[in-house]
């Protein structure tokens, strides 16, 4: 940190006197074992600092609100949405449908990722099943979720097999391409290893091909889980008649913005929360990665 | 277990390998012409093949294919365009200073743990339901992952260039633009190439849900409503192609410009 | 100590199929090798040094002629020939116990027994202490010796060493050369050692096999009557090398060619391996 600030000081220090009594002292001073960090900006940066921002705009808020600079069906006031909130709350209806929407992409995550991985391993593992598979893969995975949306509308209706099945692909190609791509670039190197320790095929696939592989697999997991989210919030908006989606269609068809917020709010929080938990299982998974700095 | 170094040389596979790929499509295609021929379900959604292509040419002779593409492709790359310039400034503005980060930054991350199309009812109040909304959509879409991506390059700029600049007495111009931007683009592109794919997705669903005016996935959904499934069935194979065409053009600049990497990132 | 192994290689030839024919890489190449010896093998690059180790340990088929060991014919990987690589090769998301207790996976020992003869291997390599250390976390030498124990722990009758110090810096790989002379009077096990390095040949082996390229064969098989411990300085040792340095001399047209497209090449990327499905 000491030597932080002698940089600091030379660069506003106009004589080079005093610079060079700096740079003397700072040589007698003790060197910290400590990695170089990348300090090429002012760094003066207390916690507290991420308050004035959203304050403001809060401040912001409740004065357009209450001068009523925009009508109040385009922007409700912050007390509003919050009484809203707790009212929704209290009567259950935000746990019902959040209840719901969980359920949903739960469902079709889990189907998604097990689809996923299955697909991934069986392409990575068999280059025949790969080169038969692979290219009408690729060729689906080109239309982006929302694409298929019209299409299966018409095959089965806007009831649940339709969120499920659509909340599963979002989930399904990313986690199948990055297993596949995983397991295909497992060094080897490793490999090698495993053959002269004359592991069994089960060994091999076990104790190396996916921890090998188990890093990209992760970001698959991840990116998938995100598109899934993803997928479930837009197929609520646009055919449900419950869940997190729905309150914000609900809320907007009746110009009721503050129910509209109060359901984004935690749509917004429940996606943080469901991503925290991926990066704390990572950090289990495969905390023998060496961390950059 | 047996490992080969070519590939090809233990191949004892029956079918050669360029045909391969092609057999699972013709399978499908298969089936579809003989459920088509023996009637194997009366609904009216069984549309036999050839009627896709004829309306595929239809839509591409009456000029309405042309109509809607553009109107979609445009809202799409102006969007693009705003979130990415936008989304570029902010993030270098991140990465660059500390006390910004500290004061924007934690706003921005909780900002963006809200899913994209949650964002749209809030929007189409305050832009209405035309193209304004529409592309207000499409720039936050591809804003968010450029400016993430961007500040993680920023910051992930090795030590030891940074170094080596300030013994090169760099003044702050040349910092920016021959040591942080050139040491982040790999990370930047790939914030652009992602902005790229999550635009095209927010320009279907913007156009699902703010119903107005032409585009690809008003077409779609205009052929859902009239249960014409040819013409649902030709509008996806449409957005596929448009899909399969910004990801190739994306992998081919990324490849281009960041050639002096070795080997790309852009696998998908 | 370990039971040691006869290795006889009989006429070995390897090609490989390139595009006008066969690119010979390894031309009847015959060398017996006795138990407990310590053979280095040295030869500029392309001399098929490597893949004949490679073929040695199994990793490599599709040759002619014979490697018998102990009289039988050998078939694929074993047990009983273990391998040093150049880059250690330690799985990363194991602990250097873990990695060590890899070689022990398919033994017939139970656990209690595994778990002993982990932890005096770690201790053969001088590493107590670093039992729940992370790849990531040794340098070079410190993995490299884990990669020995790694192929030690099985009692394996010979040890392959494929350039085992080749990336480390040359104190590193001044104390390792001794560490594994000492690991060899301790195991007593037969050690094929292949390295570019002449020094690092006469120091450790009994007898040095040179090799020379297009195709690769024997040149010459130089003794090193030396009693250990040996000084690299000495007249003795000096002269020893002068003879090896002689096999080279005469054929500096093999120094300027480009080398051979071995198999032995490690290449950066992940190299093709596939399961037979």
């Amino acid at each position: 940190m000491s030597a932080q600030q002698a940089v600091l000081e030379l660069r506003s220090s106009a004589s080079s006197a005093s610079a060079a009594t700096l740079l003397t002292t700072s040589a007698a001073a003790p060197v910290l074992a400590q990695k170089p960090r990348t300090r090429f900006y002012s760094s003066w940066s207390p916690r507290w600092l991420a308050l004035p921002f959203p304050l403001f705009l809060l401040l912001l808020w409740y004065a357009a609100a209450q001068f009523e600079w925009v009508a109040p069906q385009v922007l409700p006031s912050p007390q509003s949405v919050l009484l809203t909130f707790v009212d929704l709350v209290a009567s259950g209806e935000m746990f019902d449908n959040l209840k719901i929407s969980l359920l949903r992409v739960l469902l079709g995550f889990g189907v998604g990722l097990a689809g996923g991985l299955l697909l991934g391993v069986a392409m990575g593992l068999s280059p025949v099943f790969k080169d038969y598979v692979y290219p009408l893969f690729k060729a689906f995975s080109q239309v982006p979720v929302l694409g298929w949306l019209p299409l299966l509308m018409l095959l089965v209706g806007i009831d649940e097999a339709l969120k499920i099945i659509l909340i599963s692909k979002a989930a399904l190609v990313p986690i199948a391409l990055n297993t596949y791509k995983g397991i295909e670039n497992v060094p080897a190197r490793y490999v090698e290893v495993a053959r002269v320790l004359k592991f069994s095929r089960w060994q091999l696939l076990t104790r190396v091909i996916f921890p090998a592989a188990l890093p990209p697999i992760w970001n698959g997991v991840r990116y998938g889980f995100t598109h899934a989210w993803l997928a479930l919030v837009v197929v609520e908006l646009l055919a449900s008649s419950e869940g997190l989606g729905y309150m914000i269609v609900f809320g907007r068809q009746l110009f009721q913005l503050d129910v509209v917020m109060a359901a984004v709010v935690v749509v917004g929080a429940v996606g943080y929360v469901l991503d925290r938990g991926l990066a704390r299982v990572e950090i289990v998974l495969l905390g023998w990665r060496r961390s950059g700095f | 277990m047996a490992r080969s170094s070519s590939g090809n040389s233990h191949d004892k596979h029956p079918v050669p390998k360029f045909l391969r790929g092609w057999i699972l499509p013709a399978l499908l295609l298969l089936l579809w012409w003989l459920a088509v021929k023996f009637n194997w379900s009366t609904s009216p959604l069984l549309v036999p093949v050839d009627k896709v292509w004829d309306t595929a040419v239809a839509q591409f002779r009456s000029g309405e294919l042309g109509i809607a593409l553009e109107a979609s492709l445009r809202r799409d790359l102006i969007g693009f365009a705003i979130g990415v310039g936008a989304g570029l400034a902010f993030g270098i503005a991140l990465g660059l200073s500390r006390l910004f980060e500290r004061l924007i930054g934690p706003t921005f991350h909780t900002l963006k743990q809200i899913s994209l199309f949650a964002w749209i009812p809030l929007l189409s109040v305050w832009f209405g339901l035309g193209d304004p909304a529409k592309v207000a959509f499409l720039s936050l879409a591809a804003f968010f992952p450029v400016v993430l991506n961007t500040f993680e390059g920023i910051r992930s700029v090795p030590a030891e260039l940074v170094e080596a600049a300030r013994v090169l007495k760099f003044n702050r111009r040349q910092w920016l633009f021959k040591l942080i931007l050139p040491a982040a683009s790999p990370s930047i592109f790939s914030g652009i190439h992602l902005a790229l794919i999550y635009a095209w997705l927010a320009t279907l669903g913007a156009e699902y849900l703010l119903v107005s005016g032409k585009g690809i996935g008003n077409t779609m959904i205009d052929g859902r409503e009239l249960f014409l499934m040819d013409l649902v069935i030709f509008g996806v194979i449409v957005v596929g192609f448009v899909g399969f065409a910004l990801n190739w053009l994306a992998a081919r600049l990324e490849r281009r410009l960041l050639a002096w990497r070795g080997r790309s990132v852009a696998q998908f | 100590m370990s039971q040691a192994g006869t290795l006889d290689i009989q006429h070995l030839s390897k090609s490989y199929p390139v595009k006008d024919g066969d690119l010979a890489v390894l031309e009847d190449v015959t060398l017996t090798i006795t138990p407990g010896e310590f053979v280095s093998i040295v030869g500029s690059s392309g001399c098929g040094k490597s893949t004949l180790l490679r073929l040695i340990v199994g990793l490599e088929d599709d040759y002619r002629g014979q490697v018998l060991l102990d009289g039988e014919r050998i078939v694929g990987t074993s047990l009983r020939r273990g391998i040093v690589f150049q880059e250690h090769r330690l799985f990363p998301w194991l602990t250097v116990e873990n990695n060590i207790q890899l070689g022990l996976l398919n033994a017939d020992l139970t656990p209690g027994q595994k778990r002993l003869a982990v932890r005096e291997h770690i201790a053969l390599v001088g590493l107590e202490g670093f039992e729940k250390s992370y790849p990531h976390q040794l340098s070079g030498g410190m993995a490299q010796r884990v990669a020995i124990a790694r192929a030690l722990v099985s009692k394996p009758e010979i040890l392959l060493l494929d350039e085992p110090f080749g990336a480390l810096d040359a104190l590193t790989r001044a104390y390792l050369q001794q560490e594994l002379h000492r690991i060899w009077q301790a195991e007593g096990i037969t050690m094929i050692l292949v390295t570019h390095d002449v020094e690092e040949a006469i120091y450790l082996g009994d007898k040095v096999v040179v090799m020379e390229p297009r195709p690769g064969r024997i040149r010459r098989i130089v003794p090193v009557g030396l009693a250990h411990p040996r000084e690299r300085a000495a007249v003795g040792f000096a002269e020893v090398k002068q003879e090896v340095l002689r096999e080279f001399s005469g054929d500096s047209a093999s120094l300027a060619a480009p080398p051979l497209r071995s198999g032995a090449a490690e290449p950066d990327e992940p190299r093709q391996w596939r399961f037979a499905i």
